[in-house]
């Protein structure tokens, strides 16, 4: 498989901080790849150095088998798409006027306008100026944005943390549309059920360096202790350990007619960066 | 370097559109208005008093426009978005610019009427006020590349409009104190010499050391600039 990204032993320090260490890791063409950590980790920075926008203290990123610095000629730009904590757009304008701009700084047709914004549902807002906008309504503007010109790799960085969950599916049916349609995305987000639906691979970032990077369901098996959690009709909730041994007792208890329900104790993705960084992911 | 004339072009509607209903920066434009006005209703104007004016429109619409509309884009986080799309910062540069060029002209041409300004020799007067109006475009830039904020911009352009727009006054002073004669070389001041002169009947020939003088400021004006921008460029 080609990759698209190629991190090396990337390092960032600001002033005597270290936010990045050494961190290394690919990014294959056509995947959803999920870039997780904590408040502070260093998420952001990398989207920073990945597009241009941050030089590293040290380590290699290449782009398009490019080092990151080469990117900037347009013909790049173009197959880029980015959107970070503080993409802006123009407040006094209206919707429409704004992805006017973009249609034409990317050589896209004005009509690709309507389909960006069903993509973020937002069709009947168009002639709405900037600053009237929700703060949910600003972050759809900002990806129907980024959607645009359908580039090759798309940076998002929190794309749905301002959105309502009915917004937020939309928007993710139209990330795995693009997808689809061969775009690559490299994901940030605290939403782990987020990162469980839409990312093929997901890479845990703490203390400057990638801590785990498997995809979901493979963690979640290699962190499983395969054991059930059984629910009985006297309100017990009993922790029995997979396998033979806790078997014959499940048994016991379904044959007797005690079981309001029987889970797998799975870990979600949460609870496996828990366990690996040992803090809460927030 | 490619150069796309679209994503010039882009950038300029954005900008009008926006500057259409930024009140806050497009009313600068009345003020040089509002002088002309009052100027235009006596009589016998000189040619200083019409150029105190039009330096006045450069230094407080051209240079000002300019800075504000380039500190607008830092301080909203919007030039991010266009650094990371295929426009270069020339064809940003480029777009604001011709905003502020257009907006310029249009002042001009309406404080000239309000005034009743006939020069003599339009030819060279006009060519005389774009070159001057580049260096005031450029200053604006200088100045929207060190200011974060419209504020700063408006905080920063006090300077600008003491110096260019209202140093003429100073210029009696000159005869004084003989330090002050350096205010002769302004391009505020070269500019209104070269009118009186055109008015005193002077041809192309005649002004060609004040048309240098003010196209010295603008290549210094220019140099400036990129030295700024290339000390910015990877900030943060
Ligand atoms: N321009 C900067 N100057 C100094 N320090 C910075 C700068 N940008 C980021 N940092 C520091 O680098 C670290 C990583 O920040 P970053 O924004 O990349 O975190 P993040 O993982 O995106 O966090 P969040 O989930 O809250 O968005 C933080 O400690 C932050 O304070
Ligand atoms: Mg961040």
């Amino acid at each position: 498989m080609e990759n698209i990204i190629e991190v090396k032993s990337l390092a960032k320090i600001f002033g005597n901080k270290a936010a990045l260490e050494d961190v290394s890791f690919q990014v294959e063409k056509g995947e959803t790849f999920g870039f997780l950590g904590p408040s502070g980790s260093g998420k952001t920075t990398t989207i920073k150095i990945l597009t241009g926008q941050l030089l590293q203290t040290s380590g290699d990123a290449t782009v398009f088998n490019l080092p990151v610095t080469s990117l900037n000629k347009p013909s790049y730009r173009k197959r880029i798409g980015v959107i970070t904590d503080n993409s802006g757009l123009y407040q006094r304008l209206s919707i429409y006027d704004n992805l006017k701009l973009y249609c034409d700084l990317y050589d896209v047709p004005t009509k690709r306008i309507d389909e960006v914004l069903e993509m973020v549902n937002l069709t009947e807002d168009t002639k709405k100026v900037v600053s009237k906008l929700s703060k949910g309504m600003l972050q759809r503007v900002t990806l129907a944005r980024a959607f645009l010109h359908e580039p090759e790799l798309l940076f998002l960085d929190e794309p749905t943390s301002a959105l309502d969950p009915v917004n937020s599916k939309h928007i993710h049916d139209g990330l795995r549309k693009l997808n689809e349609k061969g775009t690559t995305i490299f994901l940030t987000t605290h939403d782990m059920s987020e990162a469980e639906s839409l990312c093929k691979r997901v890479a845990f970032l703490h203390k400057g360096k990638i801590q785990l990077l498997d995809e979901p369901k493979v963690l979640r098996r290699q962190f499983s202790d395969s054991s059930v959690t059984v629910e009985l009709k006297d309100g017990r909730e009993l922790n029995l350990p997979g396998g033979s041994k806790g078997a014959n007792e499940i048994y016991k208890y379904l044959s007797t007619d005690q079981v309001v329900s029987i889970h797998s104790n799975e870990p979600t993705l949460g609870d496996i960066f828990v366990e690996v960084t040992g803090r809460e992911l927030v | 370097m490619t150069f796309s004339m679209k994503r010039v072009m882009a950038i300029f509607q954005k900008d009008m559109k926006d500057l259409y209903k930024n009140m806050y920066v497009s009313s600068t434009i009345l003020m040089p208005l509002i002088f002309a006005f009052f100027y235009g209703r006596m009589d016998d104007l000189t040619v200083e008093v019409h150029f105190v004016v039009i330096n006045l429109t450069l230094a407080i619409v051209t240079a000002f426009l300019q800075c504000s509309i380039i500190a607008e884009e830092k301080e909203k986080n919007t030039l991010r978005g266009l650094m990371l799309s295929p426009a270069t910062i020339p064809e940003i540069l480029g777009g604001k610019s011709l905003v502020t060029f257009i907006l310029t002209a249009i002042t001009i041409i309406l404080c000239t009427m309000l005034t009743g300004y006939e020069p003599t020799n339009i030819g060279i007067i006009a060519i005389a006020i774009v070159i001057s109006s580049l260096f005031y475009i450029a200053l604006g830039t200088l100045m929207g590349l060190i200011s974060r904020t419209v504020i700063e911009a408006s905080v920063l352009i006090l300077p600008v409009m003491f110096i260019f727009g209202f140093g003429s006054m100073f210029v009696p002073f000159a005869e004084q104190y003989p330090i002050l004669s350096v205010i002769d070389y302004l391009p505020n001041i070269q500019l209104v010499e070269l009118a009186a002169a055109v008015e005193a009947g002077s041809g192309f020939g005649d002004v060609l050391g004040n048309l240098g003088i003010i196209v010295a400021w603008v290549i210094i004006g220019m140099i400036a600039t990129v030295i700024v921008f290339k000390k910015r460029e990877l900030d943060e």
